[in-house]
C-alpha cells in the first residue's frame, strides 16, 4: 500500500466517522436532519473552523497558538470601540484585524527572534490580549452598535422568503450565511496554500526538520512568523464575526476556543510535533466537534456530558493515528 | 550500605575464578545470529563468543555490524535468527533494562548521561536507593563515591554532568556499569574524544576490571592500540563474522586486510576527474573565535579537496561557516576572484555553495516529506510558477530524473524518505543540491552509516561530480577514504589547518602527525 493509498484511508476513516455520527443524530432527533440545523451547525462551526484552518498552519510549522480566543476577543471589541466611535463598520473591522494581525506578529516575534518556545509565547499573548480586552473595556460588554455591525454575522445569501397568503413571512431557503460562505472561501485558500504553493511547501519543510529547511535555503524566521500572522489575522477575524451575530462586543467572548481550534487540527490528523497535516482533515475535524455538540444538545445530553464526549474522541483518534503510524 | 557495595566486590571474585579456572568455557556466546533491516541484512549469520576476564576487540569499517552485533547482545535488538548463549543458556533479552539485569552493560559512544542530574543520580537511575518513599540521599552519594573510587578517579558524586569533560563522563558510565554488577562490559570507541593521558587511564581501569573477571568488548578504529590491552580479536565485513584470533597470533596488518577484505583500489573508483588550475573558492584567514581560524585554503574547478583532522578539530565548523549556518567573526571569502558576503545558507546557496551534512537525519532531509519533494527543496522556483504556485508535473519530471540519474532505488518518487535506506537517503540530499546546480559542494561524513556496497556508489558519485568542473570537499574521519578519494588533503588540528598535503605524495602517518598537532619536520 502506498503511502498516497494510506492517506486516503486515514481520510475517508475521519470522513466515515462524520457520516456515522450524522447518521446516527438522525435517527435519533427528528430536527437534527434538516436544511435549517444543517445551516446552524455550519454556522456554529464557523469560528472553530477559522481558529482550526489558522491552528493547522501554525502547528504543521511545529508551533502552537495558544493565544487566538484572547486575541479574538481584543480584536472584536477593539472593532465595536471604533464603530462606537463613530466611524464605518468596514473601518472597525479592519482595525480589528490589523490588531489580531498586529497581536500574531508579536506571536511570531517572540519565537522567531526572542527564541521564546511557542508554548510560552502564545500563552503570555493569551493572558496580554485577555487583559487588554477587559481593561480597555472596563470589563463591560458593548452593545448598541447598530444593525450594520450585525449584517456580517447574521446577513446570508440567496435568502429566499415568500409572503404568504396571510401575510406572514414564509422562508423557502434560508439562506447560506455570510460566515459559512467566508468558511468555505478560507478553508480552499489556506488549503490551496499549503498543498500546492512554494510558501505552503515551506511551512511543512520548517514543521518536519527546520534545521534541513534552514540549510535548503528556506527563510525559516519568515515562514514561523507568516504562520503566527495568519494565525493572529483569522483569530481577529474569528472575533468580529462572533460580535457580529451577537451584535454586541464581549471582552469575555472566545475563551477556551484555542483548545477547540488544535482539537480540530488534530482530529483531523495534523501531528503536534509539526509537518503533518490538512486543511480538509481540519475541516472534518470541525464538523466532528460541531456536529457532536449539536447532536447531543438535540437529545438533551448535559453540556458536562458533551465535554467528556468530545475529550474521549480526541483520545481516540489521536491514539488511532499513533497505531497507524507505528506500523 | 559501605558493607553491602563491598558484598558486590566479594561476589565477583569467585567469578574470577571460575573464569580462570574454565577458560575455554564462553561466557556468552552468538551463533548463526542474524538480524535484517528493511533495506539491508545487517547481521548474516554471525557467530561470536566472549569469555570471563579477556578484552575482546572487534573490529571491522563502519557499516561492517559491529553495532548492530552489540544492540543485540545488549538487548536493544532482537534477532531475527540464530542462538544467544548467555551463561550456558539460550536466552533472549527484550530490552537494555533485561540484559542489565543479567549483568551485560553497554557504553554508548555518544554517552548516556543526563547531563542535568548528578554523577550520583545518573549512576543509579531508576535504580535509587529509597528509604520509605523517598530518595535515600546520603546513601545514593555514599553508593556512588564507592564506584568512583574503586575506579580510582577523581569525581564528586555530587558533580553535574553537564559541567563534566567527556573522559569523565565516560568514567562515570564505567562506574554505573560496576554498579549493575555488570559482568559483561561492552565499549562502543570509548577512546574517540580521550587524550593520551586519558587513554591511559582508562587502560589500566579495563586491566583491573579484567583481573576481576569482567568480559570486556572493546570496539575501536584506533588498531594501533589494541596491542595494549587486547587478547582476542574478532573482524566483521559486511554483516559477517570473517575471523577470530589471538592478538598474540595475528598482526594488525592481517587485520586491516581482513577488514577491508580488498585492496584499496577495488574499495575507491579510478579518479577520472583532473582537477583545472581555475579557482573557484579561495577563503583567506577565516575565524571564529575559540572555535577555528585562521583557516585559508583554495578549491579549484573540477578539484576534491579531503578535510582531514581528528574529532572536533574543527573541520564541519569551517565548513558550516563558508555555507552561512553559523557565523564568522573574521576572514574573507572569494567566490572566482570576487569577495562576498554570506550571512545565512540562504546567501551561500545563491552562490552556489552546498553543504552536506554529516547527519542527514537531523540536518539534511525532511523525514516525513517525500522523495520529489525533498529533492525540489532547496530549488523550489525552479518547479513553481511566477505566483508561487508548484507546478507538479515539473516537480515530478524533475524528482524522475534525478531518481533514474542518482539511481535511487525507491519505490516511488511520493514514498517517504525516512523509510528509505541510508545510501538511498544520501543519494537523495546529493541530488537535492545538483538539482541547485551547485557549483560549489561540501561533503561532510558522506558514508557515514552507508553499507559498503552504496559507499563505492558514493565515492563514483562524487568523483563523476568534480569532473564536471564541481569543486568538492569531503570532510572524512576515515583516512583510507581520505586518501583514496582527494586530490589534496587540508590537515587540521584544534581549529588550525596545519596543512595541505597533495594525496598522491602524502600517507596515512603522515596526515596523523599533523592531525596530532606534531609536525613531522620538528619531530
Amino acid at each position: 500500500m502506498t503511502e498516497h493509498q494510506k492517506d486516503l484511508i486515514q481520510k475517508f476513516a475521519a470522513l466515515a466517522g462524520l457520516l456515522a455520527l450524522i447518521l446516527v443524530f438522525s435517527l435519533t432527533s427528528d430536527a437534527f436532519f434538516s436544511m435549517g440545523n444543517g445551516m446552524t451547525v455550519a454556522l456554529q462551526v464557523t469560528s472553530i473552523a477559522y481558529l482550526g484552518i489558522a491552528a493547522t498552519c501554525v502547528i504543521i510549522a511545529g508551533g502552537i497558538d495558544l493565544s487566538v480566543g484572547s486575541v479574538l476577543a481584543l480584536s472584536g471589541v477593539v472593532a465595536a470601540m471604533v464603530v462606537k466611535a463613530g466611524y464605518s463598520v468596514p473601518v472597525g473591522m479592519f482595525l480589528g484585524l490589523v490588531v489580531g494581525a498586529f497581536c500574531g506578529f508579536l506571536n511570531g516575534f517572540c519565537v522567531t527572534r526572542l527564541k521564546l518556545p511557542p508554548f510560552i509565547a502564545t500563552l503570555g499573548m493569551m493572558l496580554v490580549a485577555r487583559g487588554v480586552a477587559l481593561q480597555i473595556t472596563g470589563a463591560q460588554a458593548i452593545s448598541g452598535l447598530g444593525d450594520a455591525f450585525g449584517e456580517l454575522g447574521n446577513g446570508s445569501l440567496f435568502r429566499v422568503v415568500k409572503t404568504t397568503a396571510n401575510g406572514f413571512p414564509d422562508v423557502v431557503f434560508p439562506g447560506i450565511p455570510y460566515p459559512v460562505i467566508l468558511m468555505v472561501i478560507l478553508a480552499v485558500v489556506v488549503a490551496i496554500m499549503l498543498s500546492r504553493t512554494t510558501l505552503g511547501r515551506h511551512i511543512y519543510a520548517v514543521g518536519s526538520n527546520s534545521e534541513a529547511a534552514r540549510l535548503s535555503g528556506v527563510h525559516v524566521t519568515r515562514v514561523t512568523m507568516f504562520t503566527y500572522v495568519l494565525s493572529g489575522t483569522l483569530a481577529g477575524l474569528t472575533g468580529c464575526v462572533l460580535m457580529s451575530r451577537l451584535v454586541t462586543a464581549q471582552p469575555n467572548e472566545g475563551v477556551m476556543y484555542e483548545l477547540d481550534a488544535i482539537a480540530s487540527a488534530v482530529i483531523g490528523g495534523t501531528s503536534l510535533m509539526g509537518g503533518v497535516g490538512s486543511i480538509s482533515g481540519t475541516a472534518i475535524g470541525a464538523f466532528v466537534i460541531g456536529i457532536l455538540r449539536n447532536g447531543l444538545n438535540m437529545n438533551g445530553v448535559s453540556s458536562f456530558i458533551q465535554q467528556i464526549i468530545i475529550g474521549l474522541v480526541i483520545l481516540l483518534t489521536v491514539w488511532v493515528d499513533q497505531m497507524r503510524n507505528r506500523r | 550500605m559501605r558493607n553491602s557495595s563491598q558484598d558486590t566486590v566479594s561476589r565477583m571474585q569467585p567469578a574470577a575464578l571460575d573464569g580462570k579456572q574454565a577458560d575455554a568455557g564462553a561466557l556468552l556466546s552468538l551463533e548463526g545470529i542474524t538480524k535484517r533491516f528493511p533495506s539491508v541484512l545487517a547481521l548474516d549469520a554471525v557467530s561470536f563468543d566472549l569469555r570471563r576476564g579477556e578484552v575482546h576487540a572487534l573490529c571491522g569499517e563502519n557499516g561492517a555490524g559491529k553495532s548492530t552485533m552489540m544492540k543485540v547482545i545488549s538487548g536493544q535488538y532482537q534477532p531475527d535468527g540464530g542462538r544467544y548463549l548467555y551463561k550456558g543458556n539460550e536466552s533472549r533479552f527484550r530490552s537494555t533494562r533485561e540484559a542489565e539485569a543479567a549483568g551485560i552493560a553497554i557504553i554508548h559512544q555518544e554517552l548516556n548521561l543526563i547531563p542535568h542530574l548528578t554523577v550520583a543520580e545518573n549512576i543509579f537511575l531508576a535504580r535509587e536507593p529509597r528509604k520509605g518513599l523517598f530518595i535515600h540521599k546520603p546513601k545514593l552519594v555514599e553508593d556512588a563515591r564507592f564506584y568512583l573510587n574503586r575506579l580510582g578517579v577523581e569525581i564528586s558524586p555530587d558533580a553535574m554532568v553537564k559541567n563534566l569533560s567527556v573522559a569523565q563522563q565516560q568514567m562515570v558510565e564505567i562506574a554505573k556499569a560496576l554498579s549493575l554488577k555488570a559482568e559483561v562490559l561492552i565499549m562502543d570507541e570509548p577512546t574517540s574524544s580521550l587524550t593520551d593521558a586519558e587513554t591511559e587511564k582508562l587502560f589500566k581501569i579495563i586491566r583491573e576490571l579484567r583481573q576481576e573477571g569482567v568480559a570486556i568488548v572493546y570496539i575501536s578504529h584506533r588498531l594501533d592500540e589494541l596491542a595494549q590491552i587486547v587478547d582476542r580479536v574478532t573482524v566483521m565485513r559486511d554483516g559477517k563474522h570473517i575471523a577470530t584470533d589471538a592478538f598474540a597470533d595475528t598482526s594488525v596488518d592481517q587485520i586491516v586486510a581482513r577488514m577491508v577484505g580488498r585492496s584499496l583500489q577495488d574499495v575507491f573508483p579510478p579518479k577520472t576527474a583532473v582537477p583545472s588550475e581555475d579557482v573557484l573558492l579561495s577563503v583567506r584567514n577565516l575565524s571564529r573565535k575559540n572555535v577555528f581560524g585562521p583557516v585559508s585554503f583554495d578549491l579549484k574547478r573540477g578539484e576534491i579537496l579531503g578535510f582531514a583532522g581528528l574529532m572536533g578539530a574543527g573541520r564541519t565548523e569551517v565548513a558550516r561557516a563558508i555555507f552561512g549556518a553559523d557565523l564568522i567573526d573574521d576572514g574573507d571569502i572569494m567566490l572566482g576572484g570576487q569577495k562576498v558576503t554570506i550571512r545565512s545558507p540562504r546567501d551561500a546557496i545563491r552562490h552556489g555553495i552546498a553543504y552536506l551534512s554529516e547527519d542527514r537525519k537531523s540536518n539534511g532531509l525532511a523525514l516525513k516529506m517525500n522523495v520529489a519533494e525533498n529533492i525540489t527543496m532547496a530549488n523550489m522556483q525552479a518547479v513553481s510558477g511566477w505566483m508561487g504556485h508548484i507546478s507538479f508535473s515539473a516537480e515530478a519530471r524533475a524528482a524522475a530524473e534525478y531518481v533514474k540519474a542518482m539511481d535511487i532505488r525507491t519505490p516511488s518518487i511520493h514514498k517517504i524518505v525516512r523509510l528509505l535506506s541510508g545510501g538511498n537517503q544520501q543519494k537523495i540530499v546529493i541530488s537535492k543540491w545538483l538539482f541547485r546546480e551547485s557549483r560549489i559542494m561540501f561533503f561532510d561524513e558522506p558514508t557515514r552509516g552507508i553499507d559498503v556496497g552504496a559507499k563505492y556508489a558514493i565515492y563514483k558519485l562524487i568523483d563523476e561530480l568534480s569532473a564536471k568542473g564541481i569543486g568538492v570537499v569531503v570532510i572524512s574521519s576515515e583516512l583510507p577514504e581520505i586518501l583514496g578519494m582527494t586530490d589534496r588533503v587540508a590537515v587540521f588540528h584544534e581549529g588550525k589547518l596545519e596543512q595541505i598535503l597533495n594525496t598522491r605524495e602524502t600517507s596515512q602517518e603522515e596526515i596523523m602527525q599533523y592531525a596530532s598537532g606534531r609536525h613531522p619536520l620538528q619531530a
